[in-house]
C-alpha cells in the first residue's frame, strides 16, 4: 500500500501547476460568489458551479491519459520501476494520484459552493454529494483514460476515452436510460448538470458504487495489458 | 546471481514485417561477490540485457533469473539496485529524493533517514543534500543517481554508464565504491563504455556486438595475448632482434608466441641471458577493437 501512496502523492506534486490553473476556476466561482447579487443571481452562479465543476472530468482524461506517457518519455519511470514496484502498484497510484488530483479540485469547488450556492438555499448536503458524484465520475473516467494509454499514445488514448464514456451517454439518449450504466460516467455527470434549486436531486448511490467497481475492472484490464508492455522502449 | 539463459529478444515494427534482434541466444552467469564489466559497440545490445534484467522488458525467447528469481520479480528489487543510462529523476531535494526512492523500496523510519545521509555522503553530496535536484550538473545528477541505487545496500548493484558524466575525480571515486562493495561481498554488472575503468575493477567481462556473446572472460585471462611473448634479456646487442628497445644493457623485445623457442635459443647462442619471458600484455582496448572487428559482418540493421 505504500508504494501506490508514494506513487500517488508523487503524481500530485508533478502535476502541481495543472492543479493550481484549475483552481483559479473555483476562485472564479468564489469571485462570483462575492458580488453576487445572491437571491437574483442564484441560477446564474449554479451554472457557473456547473461548468466548472464538469470541467473536472475532462481533466482527468487528460491526467490518465498522460501519466505513463510521460512518466516513459522523461525515463522517470525507470527508477520507480526499478524498485519493489509491481506494475500493477504502480498503476493504482497513478489512478489514486489522478483521484487525488481531482478530490483536490472537487473539495475546493465543494467549500465555495458550500458557501455560495448554500447561501443562496441551495442543500449543503446536496453540494457534497455532488462532488462525491463527480469524483466518482473522474476516477473512472481517469481509469478508463489510463488503461488506453498503456498501449495507445495520449491523444489516441483521450479520444478512446471519449468513445468508451460517450457511447453508452448516445445510446442512453436514443435507446434506453439503462445503456448509460454501462460506463456511469454519463449519469454521473448529468446528476451534476441537472441539479437546481427547486429540484437538487436526490443521493442515488448506485451509480457512485458502480463506478468504483468499474475502476477496479479498467485497473485490473490496465495491469495486464501494462504487465506486457516494454517500457524502456522510446516512446517518441 | 544474475542469470541470462539463452535469452533472444526481438523488436518487431508495427506492422511486424520488420524485426531487429537485440539480444541472440544470450547466455552469461553473473557470480556472487564479482565485479562483472559489460562492454559492446552502441546498439550491441548491452541496455537491452540490462533491462530485460530488471524485467522493464520480456524476453522474446529463453529465460532469466535475478537472485533466484526469474526476471521482474518486484519483491526481488528490493535487494538490488539500479541506475540507468541518461539518469532522469524527480526534481526535488536530493535528501527528499533519495528518502523516496528508499520508501518505494519498503524502507523507513531512522534507517531510512540514516542510509540517506549515509549514501549523499558517499557519493559527495552531503553538502548539496537540500539543493533540488533540478539545479544539478550531469555530474551530480549521475551521483544522486548513484545515491538512489545505493539507498537499499542492495545485494546486486546494476550500473548502466555509471561513470559517463563524471570527472576524473568523481571517477576514482566510483572505482573505490564499487571496489568496497566487492569486498562487502556485493555483486556488480557494471556496463560502461570506459574500457580503462572496466580494466581496473572487473573481475571477468563479456563483450557484446550486434545483440551476440564474442567474447567471455577472466580480465586478467583477456588482456594476455597468446600470440606474443615479451623477452627481456642481457648481454646481447640491441640491434639482434627486429624491434628491440634497449636500457641500461637490458634488451626488451617480442616476438610471435610460436617463435619463442628459436628467439631464446638465438639469445643464448649470442651469449646473452634471459632475464624474463611473459605474453605480451594488451589493453582492453585492443581486446575490445579486435573482438569486436573480428564479429563487424555485414548486416542490414543494428541492433536495437
Amino acid at each position: 500500500m505504500k508504494p501506490i501512496l508514494l506513487i500517488a502523492l508523487n503524481f500530485v506534486r508533478e502535476q502541481r501547476w495543472p492543479i493550481f490553473v484549475l483552481l483559479l476556476w473555483v476562485v472564479l466561482l468564489a469571485v462570483v460568489g462575492l458580488f453576487a447579487d445572491l437571491p437574483r443571481e442564484r441560477d446564474d452562479l449554479l451554472f457557473i458551479f456547473k461548468q466548472i465543476a464538469i470541467y473536472v472530468i475532462a481533466f482527468s482524461v487528460f491526467f490518465g491519459a498522460s501519466a505513463i506517457y510521460n512518466e516513459r518519455r522523461s525515463r522517470r519511470i525507470l527508477g520507480v520501476l526499478s524498485k519493489a514496484v509491481a506494475r500493477d502498484q504502480y498503476l493504482a497510484g497513478l489512478i489514486l494520484g489522478v483521484t487525488l488530483a481531482c478530490a483536490i479540485y472537487c473539495f475546493a469547488l465543494g467549500v465555495t459552493a458550500t458557501w455560495t450556492l448554500g447561501g443562496a438555499g441551495f442543500p449543503i448536503s446536496q453540494v457534497w454529494f455532488l462532488m462525491l458524484c463527480l469524483v466518482a465520475a473522474c476516477v473512472l473516467a481517469g481509469t478508463v483514460a489510463l488503461m488506453f494509454s498503456t498501449f495507445l499514445h495520449p491523444f489516441l488514448a483521450a479520444g478512446a476515452a471519449a468513445l468508451v464514456l460517450g457511447l453508452p451517454a448516445l445510446a442512453s439518449l436514443t435507446l434506453s436510460v439503462r445503456w448509460a450504466y454501462i460506463v456511469p460516467v454519463f449519469i454521473l455527470g448529468t446528476a451534476v448538470l441537472k441539479a437546481n434549486f427547486k429540484s437538487p436531486g436526490g443521493l442515488f448511490w448506485f451509480p457512485v458504487g458502480l463506478a468504483f467497481l468499474e475502476t477496479f475492472f479498467f485497473w485490473a484490464l490496465a495491469t495486464v495489458i501494462f504487465s506486457r508492455v516494454d517500457i524502456a522502449v522510446e516512446v517518441e | 546471481m544474475l542469470e541470462f539463459d539463452q535469452i533472444t529478444k526481438e523488436y518487431r515494427s508495427f506492422s511486424g514485417r520488420r524485426s531487429i534482434h537485440a539480444l541472440d541466444s544470450f547466455t552469461v552467469q553473473v557470480e556472487a561477490g564479482e565485479i562483472f564489466g559489460f562492454l559492446g559497440p552502441n546498439g550491441a545490445g548491452k541496455s537491452t540485457a540490462i533491462h530485460l534484467a530488471m524485467g522493464f522488458m520480456r524476453p522474446t525467447g529463453g529465460q532469466g533469473r535475478m537472485l533466484g528469481a526469474p526476471f521482474g520479480h518486484s519483491h526481488t528489487r528490493r535487494r538490488v539496485g539500479f541506475l540507468a543510462e541518461n539518469v532522469a529523476l524527480y526534481h526535488r531535494q536530493a535528501e527528499r529524493l533519495i528518502r523516496f526512492y528508499g520508501a518505494l523500496n519498503a524502507m523507513d523510519g531512522s534507517h531510512l533517514a540514516k542510509r540517506t545521509r549515509e549514501v549523499l555522503q558517499t557519493v559527495g553530496l552531503e553538502e548539496q543534500s537540500k539543493r533540488n535536484i533540478g539545479k544539478f550538473s550531469r555530474g551530480m545528477l549521475q551521483r544522486a543517481g548513484l545515491a538512489q541505487a545505493l539507498v537499499n545496500d542492495p545485494e546486486l548493484l546494476i550500473l548502466d554508464e555509471p561513470t559517463s558524466a563524471l570527472d576524473p575525480l568523481a571517477r576514482v571515486m566510483v572505482r573505490e565504491l564499487l571496489l568496497g562493495a566487492r569486498s562487502n561481498g556485493k555483486t556488480i554488472f557494471l556496463s560502461s563504455h570506459l574500457l580503462s575503468e572496466v580494466e581496473l575493477v572487473c573481475d571477468r567481462v563479456a563483450v557484446l556486438h550486434r545483440g551476440k556473446l564474442v567474447r567471455l572472460g577472466r580480465t586478467a585471462d583477456l588482456l594476455q595475448s597468446s600470440e606474443r611473448t615479451e623477452i627481456v634479456a642481457r648481454g646481447i646487442a640491441a640491434t639482434a632482434f627486429a624491434g628491440s628497445f634497449a636500457q641500461n644493457g637490458i634488451v626488451r623485445f617480442s616476438v610471435p608466441a610460436a617463435d619463442q623457442r628459436l628467439a631464446l635459443e638465438r639469445v643464448w647462442s649470442l651469449g646473452g641471458e634471459i632475464v624474463s619471458v611473459n605474453p605480451v600484455r594488451r589493453s582492453l582496448e585492443e581486446v575490445f577493437l579486435e573482438v569486436t572487428r573480428d564479429h563487424d559482418l555485414p548486416r542490414s540493421e543494428g541492433a536495437q
